[in-house]
């Protein structure tokens, strides 16, 4: 079943036996990092794969849910009030055609692949889908299943100054209807939290909030109090014999080298890039923070979610139900796509033009689809029984279309794809095994993904 | 020779394989230890390759019939058993997913093949039943690089006594310690400390506690109790002794009186009560402070925020005017010292109106059945019992049904009312019991008779939950009375004898189990007193012991040598930086899960952390340093770890930096004080002690490097220094 890796490890079921303690332990260290005799023994208990300790992700959540058959997956044969008003355009790959409101998305169609048959049998409410796509599972009975990005920074913890896992600008807002997002480290602890930026990187004012220190803080009195923190914090000889004193200091530590740290203001610091660079992801919120992903992955970051929108209440998103407080297909078609098209684009050039794409993958996902036939509202509503989603760079091979959907794009006809094999995709690309476990509530082991996910092997 | 051992094989196998076989004892433990029914294999809830059996063997009769009755029994060949599929899958004579998990030439093998020529008879209810499981050694001494083979004997209803060694699974609680070996049970000892082995039969487990001794010459004295040593120190100090581990002096006057300020009213002391403590002679003053901490009102405010935990008030399950009740009801029994078992029968048998008796919120909280079972079981006895839900329980002896006996004491449950959306209505609902109705139990399809763990079904009289609140608080209930005793003692030590505290399984075992038995009983007799709990362990040796290690000590995290250190709880250290810097944070909105916010006008200024009904009151500082959320029972979702946000929020946020810089703020009177007064001051302040001379020397060094200009800003510093140091931030 796993042959296309040539691994052997994978032939018994059940996974690799990595122990619930030696998963506690490394645990434990996730806000700092590992030490790389933890990370080791991870590896050797079978969780990580070797060689893949470059890999980054880039996991942009399309929130709202856009329009799988007004952009990835037209039906031009279908009737007028199925298909929509968008044409679709040749792209650089026979494999596919994209919407003509995704002319930038054509140019660099050989270097992503496009999966038509996705689906999930989750509530048809946003952030149901959120926690869905976004760890593999539906949270049930209490237990909250961790974020992807989560559980890399369990399994490979920190590579630079920076914290292992990101999300920008911020965490979800609201979806609506009351259920946890599943941006979180869930049942792996708030060690495994993202860091959220809690910014916008297109504001001219733009900075981390507490990354640096207020402006009365200047460099002399940092040191001082540095200085005066050192002198205070001797005293009790009793700490060094706890790991949560450890850590604590070790945090501050790196809170200070991050502070202070050339290599992490540098990297947040999107002042460093050329205008031109700039302009070319597009000087809005979205496009920014593409350009920011990229400087974070390059600086050693080892998973980024950015969220393309923050909410579907009274604000851009993908969201076109055609009727307030919810977007319209025209705003879509003006705004949204164009600003989606460029960033997105931008991205996938400037990562290859950089050699960062091989080991960088890039994935759009989104919550669900929308209805393949328009409704009154001249809109499209909630659809997860086929969406399509997007995987780019980090082993995966462009210019694909993996899966079908039928002749409306209603159901997939071929190949469906299930949340679960979505994210083992992403774990697979990170160089994770998809069958090792995880330390699950009261000790139950969690596998990666639910038993039967399997990694899109048509992509790689 | 090697013919005589090939001999012997033979005829032990051939006694084991001439008996007729039960499928329950003999065929279901080979499929079990081969893992063919565990979670990854046909075990899963859908089977695996279209062969499905119950997880870990808890439905034998759909096992049995699954095995040779479905795919039109295609999976037993009675005319040719070597060729059943039910055994050339195993051994991969055909293509088997899973590979080869069964050998030819195994007694496992011989098993299976003797039953099928038996006719692959079923299990029945006139099956002897597995009545005990043994692991011998049962208690061990052992030294560090042991490899001793434990055994395990099956004793069954007829008398029968088996040794099932080869078909149980092994596991270690505490890989540090011991480890062992899945299959074989053969242990290692790789480390020192207590260890346990548990070992998995038939739905049953065993445990063995394997002793490991450090190492260290320490003489006999160092046990010796002193004179004020009371029965917590009785067990600890003779664990250390087992164990050789040396207990630390005892902690000086300022860490204890932060400390038992810290852990039981969650505030600091103030500088006066600080100086009066270290001035005070009399041979009593720690005793008589815990007395007066006890009686202190932040006492009723920390412990009604910490039980508050266990019951889940919360703004994102509750309305405003439920919540309120269901906090007052709880703020009201805490503040009247009501007995913990009082309390607890108060919530189970709640009903009628949720404004008027805010226990029956626990009822809107949990709203079905089996939640309810599931939460009584967890916040009450530290049981996790909703993996029998599905499945017997992996972990645990909890079988499916049982589960649902349990469940179904729940069943008769009904309210009108508020239908439980946090975001509208008003909260307002009344529970009654219906004279009729069961909860089915979805594998049979009929109601499970209703009865408490481990117990007979009960005679159906007016409210089930009368039974059950009879059973739960009664002093024999093993898992009760432990519960709520390794609770309070994890509030004191920063983790349970049994830890994680809400995880009280016979397969995760107490750290010192006579301890644990010691509390339990001393609460039993006090009548479930909580406060004389809290006053045991706070007069103890034990608790008052230094957190600094000593060579023979160090090595100690779970026994108690030292006291350990840990990060305060967000709530206590958000009001700590209140209390140091006389700037309070405003509590004016709540946030639901959807991310939404409401407002809210139960807080007025200056309200504490610790007075607040809600874990859901909108405050960046308590999220970041992880309160719990109170979405599932669970201590586990508190978090007092260390993280890279919390500290960028001390170092460069508004909490601290616009705190200091405030004019009300303590930093304001102390700035024209000369240097060692102010340094004193803050010292005494922040962290319960004077400074030493070396301290004080250094800081006033770096005072008088400093202009004059910058006089307030330079004691700023000295607050940020002192506040964000571990000493600050820590109990310890």
């Amino acid at each position: 079943m796993f042959d296309f890796l040539g691994e052997q490890e994978a032939s018994i079921c059940g996974g690799s036996h990595l122990k619930r303690r030696e998963f506690l332990q490394v645990g434990a260290l996730g806000a700092v990092g590992l030490s790389l005799p933890q990370v080791l023994a991870a590896k050797e208990a079978g969780a990580v794969r070797a060689g893949h300790e470059d890999k980054a992700c880039i996991m942009i959540f399309n929130l709202g849910a856009p329009s799988h058959v007004d952009l990835w997956d037209m039906k031009p044969e279908a009737a007028a009030e199925y298909r929509g008003p968008f044409k679709p355009i040749r792209t650089k790959t026979d494999a596919f055609e994209v919407s003509e409101i995704l002319p930038m998305h054509a140019k660099v169609a050989d270097k992503f692949s496009l999966v038509r048959s996705v689906h999930h049998g989750g509530a048809a409410v946003h952030d149901a889908g959120w926690q869905i796509m976004q760890t593999g599972r539906r949270f049930t009975g209490g237990v909250q299943t961790p974020h992807a990005g989560a559980v890399a920074s369990h399994l490979l913890g920190r590579k630079s100054d920076l914290p292992p896992f990101v999300v920008l600008p911020e965490l979800m807002g609201r979806g609506g209807g009351n259920l946890p997002n599943g941006q979180a480290g869930g049942f792996l602890g708030k060690a495994h939290d993202p860091f959220a930026l809690n910014a916008d990187p297109s504001k001219k004012d733009f900075k981390v909030p507490d990354l640096l220190p207020p402006d009365q803080i200047g460099a002399a009195r940092l040191e001082r109090r540095r200085n005066m923190r050192e002198i205070v914090d001797g005293a009790v000889k009793s700490f060094e014999a706890s790991e949560d004193a450890r850590l604590l200091n070790d945090t501050f530590h790196s809170a200070f080298r991050m502070m202070t740290s050339e290599q992490a203001r540098a990297a947040f610091d999107l002042s460093k890039e050329k205008q031109s660079v700039r302009e070319r992801y597009g000087m809005n919120r979205f496009g920014q923070c593409c350009l920011l992903a990229r400087r974070l992955v390059e600086n050693g970051v080892r998973f980024v979610t950015l969220n393309s929108f923050l909410t579907v209440f009274s604000q851009l998103s993908w969201d076109i139900h055609g009727s307030k407080p919810f977007m319209s297909i025209k705003q879509m078609a003006e705004i949204i796509a164009p600003m989606y098209d460029q960033g997105y684009s931008a991205l996938i050039e400037d990562l290859h033009e950089r050699g960062l794409l091989d080991n960088t993958l890039v994935t759009t996902l989104a919550e669900f689809g929308r209805t393949p036939k328009m409704n009154p509202a001249g809109g499209r509503d909630h659809w997860p029984q086929c969406f399509t989603c997007s995987f780019a760079g980090g082993g995966v091979k462009g210019g694909r279309a993996v899966g079908k959907s039928d002749p409306v794009g209603g159901f997939p006809a071929e190949r469906p794809v299930s949340p679960g094999d979505v994210v083992a995709t992403v774990f697979h690309s990170l160089g994770l095994n998809h069958e090792a476990t995880l330390p699950g509530p009261a000790g139950r082991p969690f596998p990666l993904v639910d038993f039967g996910a399997e990694p899109i092997k048509e992509l790689f | 020779m090697r013919t005589l051992l090939c001999l012997m094989v033979l005829t032990c196998s051939l006694s084991a394989a001439d008996r007729a076989l039960s499928f329950r004892h003999d065929v279901l433990p080979v499929l079990s230890k081969a893992g063919c029914n565990g979670g990854g294999c046909h075990g899963a809830l859908a089977g695996k390759g279209g062969f499905r059996l119950s997880l870990n063997a808890y439905d034998p009769a759909t096992d049995h019939y699954n095995i040779t009755r479905e795919l039109r029994g295609r999976r037993v060949e009675f005319n040719d058993p070597a060729r059943s599929l039910f055994l050339i899958k195993p051994t991969a004579a055909v293509r088997h997913k899973g590979g080869k998990v069964l050998h030819e030439d195994s007694e496992d093998y011989q098993i299976l093949l003797k039953w099928i020529k038996q006719g692959a008879p079923a299990p029945s209810d006139q099956d002897a039943k597995l009545t005990r499981l043994e692991l011998t050694p049962g208690n061990a001494r052992v030294k560090k690089g042991d490899t001793p083979q434990l055994k395990v004997t099956a004793h069954f209803s007829d008398g029968a006594e088996r040794d099932v060694t080869a078909w149980a699974k092994f596991d270690s609680t505490d890989a540090s310690v011991a480890i062992v070996n899945e299959k074989t049970g053969r242990a290692e000892i790789v480390g020192f400390g207590q260890g346990a082995i548990t070992a998995w039969y038939s739905g049953q487990i065993a445990m063995a506690r394997l002793i490991s001794p450090w190492p260290h010459q320490i003489p006999n004295a160092a046990f010796a109790a002193g004179p004020k040593a009371n029965l917590v120190d009785r067990h600890v100090l003779s664990q250390l002794r087992e164990l050789n581990l040396k207990p630390s002096p005892a902690a000086t006057d300022s860490e204890f009186i932060r400390r038992a300020y810290l852990d039981t009213i969650g505030v600091l002391p103030k500088p006066a009560e600080v100086r009066a403590f270290l001035a005070d002679r009399a041979a009593d003053k720690r005793s008589k402070l815990i007395d007066q901490l006890l009686a202190r009102p932040e006492f009723v405010d920390y412990w009604t925020y910490r039980w508050a935990d266990l019951f889940l008030i919360s703004g994102k399950k509750l309305r405003p005017n439920a919540l309120k009740a269901y906090y007052t009801w709880l703020r009201g029994e805490i503040a009247k010292n009501t007995p913990w078992d009082q309390l607890v029968r108060q919530v189970v048998n709640a009903r009628g109106d949720s404004f008027e008796n805010g226990a029956t919120n626990f009822y809107a909280v949990h709203q079905e059945p089996e939640t309810m079972a599931e939460n009584v079981s967890q916040a009450f006895m530290s049981l996790s019992i909703n993996c029998a839900k599905c499945h017997n329980h992996p972990l645990e002896k909890w079988t499916n049904d049982q589960y649902y006996a349990f469940a179904n004491l729940f069943a008769r449950v009904r309210v009108k009312g508020w239908g439980g959306d946090a975001r509208n209505g008003d909260g307002r609902r009344t529970l009654f019991i219906a004279p009729r109705g069961d909860l089915l139990q979805p594998r049979t399809g009929k109601p499970q008779p209703p009865a408490p763990l481990d117990s007979p079904a009960i005679t159906e009289g007016a409210d089930r939950r009368a039974v059950l609140a009879d059973w739960l608080t009664a002093p024999d209930n093993p898992y009760f009375t432990r519960s709520i005793a390794n609770r309070v003692w994890a509030n004191f030590f920063g983790q349970g004898i049994v830890d994680p505290v809400d995880d009280l399984r016979v397969s995760n075992p107490a750290s010192n189990e006579p301890l644990l038995n010691g509390l339990a009983a001393h609460l039993v007799k006090n009548k479930y007193d909580l406060k004389a709990l809290m006053r045991l362990i706070l007069t103890s040796d034990t608790y008052a012991r230094s957190s600094a290690p000593l060579p023979e000590n160090i090595g100690d995290t779970r026994y108690h040598a030292r006291f350990y250190p840990r990060r305060l709880m967000a709530e206590v250290l958000q009001d700590a930086i209140t209390t140091v810097t006389q700037v309070s944070p405003k509590y004016a909105n709540i946030t639901l899960s959807d991310g939404s916010t409401a407002k809210t006008d139960f807080y007025k200024d200056g309200t504490r952390a610790l007075q607040l009904f809600d874990s859901a009151v909108t405050s960046y500082f308590l999220k970041t340093f992880g309160r719990n959320e109170r979405e599932i029972t669970c201590e586990c979702e508190r978090s007092n770890k260390p993280s890279m946000v919390q500290v960028l929020h001390l170092s460069n946020g508004k909490t601290l930096n616009e705190n200091l810089r405030a004019d009300q703020s303590s930093v304001t009177p102390l700035v024209t004080k000369p240097n060692a007064t102010l340094i004193e001051e803050a010292y005494l302040l922040c962290l319960a002690r004077p400074p030493s001379a070396e301290e004080i020397q250094r800081l006033e060094a770096v005072f008088k490097a400093t202009p004059a200009t910058e006089r307030r800003a330079v004691v700023e510093d000295l607050f940020w220094a002192l506040m964000t140091s571990r000493e600050f931030l820590f109990q310890h």
